[in-house]
């Protein structure tokens, strides 16, 4: 059991490490190329990860919906953004709003999809994350 | 004292507007790739994902390189700087290895929160890779406390 639980949190550093090094490298170059290196590199390693273990390009793979590879631009966007911002707000407040608008965003998607989910539980989620944002904003325009 | 040290190098709500936003955008893209999990494997959906978004980036910086692409004469970053998608990568097999065990997928998403916070919070604290030294204060600690608190009940109410 601890080593899953390890595996977990090991997860979220390595979140927090990838966006302290593709900072550090937008820093360098620009937020776009940061986001290039990150999805080329991420690439190469899970292409050989891949053929190491083998079943790649699972049966049933090819089934999914057109839109569900525009995830990889998303990411584009998505890394190129959070370099920009992780070298001007700090990493702490960075992780914060991030993962505040992950949770809103993904609530919102639920509601959309009217995937069942208990909403009192939601709500309240959403308050105290807004309520925690505004802490942490606060404290960094004072 | 440590006033200097404490204020962010910009404090535009702009930006932390901008941050929120880019955490909405991971929902969608969570969203989109688990679509593609779905229909393959984690290993499958976060391969494609790679490389459509390698595709993605270089039409984008063809397209904008003069705004997106380097600008000014800037040092050239240390070799570490690139190793940015074999973290992120690596974070994929980890997660879908906690997944598939009793920790479970709440579990995995609460516990990776709480990592994520916890290091960031040291990399403020100690400046690591090159981010500016920040001293971590009480309201850091409440606005840590209660995003967490409030994301561990949305995972919890099956929002995510």
């Amino acid at each position: 059991m601890t080593i899953f639980v390890l595996s977990a949190c090991l997860a979220g550093i390595l979140v927090s490490l990838s966006r302290q090094l593709n900072g550090r490298l937008s820093f360098a170059t620009s937020p776009l190329i940061a986001s290039f290196w990150n999805h080329l590199v991420g690439f190469g390693l899970l292409t050989a990860v891949g053929l190491a273990i083998g079943g790649l390009i699972p049966a049933g793979a090819l089934d999914a919906p057109w839109y569900a590879y525009l995830g990889g631009p998303v990411g584009v966007v998505f890394v190129a953004a959070g370099s920009w911002v992780i070298t001007r707000i700090g990493a702490m407040n960075t992780a914060l709003m991030i993962i505040g608008g992950q949770m809103t965003g993904s609530v919102a998607i639920n509601l959309l999809k009217s995937a069942e989910s208990t909403f009192w539980m939601a709500s309240l989620g959403v308050v105290l994350i807004i309520a925690g944002m505004i802490i942490s904003q606060r404290r960094a325009t004072d | 004292m440590s006033t200097q040290e404490t204020r962010p190098v910009q404090a535009n709500p702009l930006i932390f507007a901008i941050a929120l936003g880019t955490g909405g955008l991971l929902s969608l893209m969570v969203h989109l790739n688990g679509e593609l999990a779905r229909a393959g494997t984690p290993l499958f959906a976060s391969w494609a994902a790679h490389g459509t978004g390698t595709v993605a980036a270089l039409v984008l910086l063809a397209l904008f390189y003069r705004f997106a692409g380097k600008t000014g004469r800037k040092a050239p970053a240390p070799f570490w700087a690139y190793l940015g998608g074999i973290s992120g990568a690596a974070t994929v097999i980890l997660s879908s290895f906690a997944v598939n065990s009793p920790v479970g997928l709440p579990g995995t998403m609460a516990l990776g929160l709480a990592g994520q916070l916890a290091f960031s919070a040291s990399a403020d604290k100690w400046g690591l890779f090159g981010l500016q030294k920040r001293s971590l204060t009480a309201r850091d600690f409440v606005a840590l406390a209660l995003v967490l608190t409030g994301s561990t009940l949305i995972i919890l109410s099956g929002s995510q």
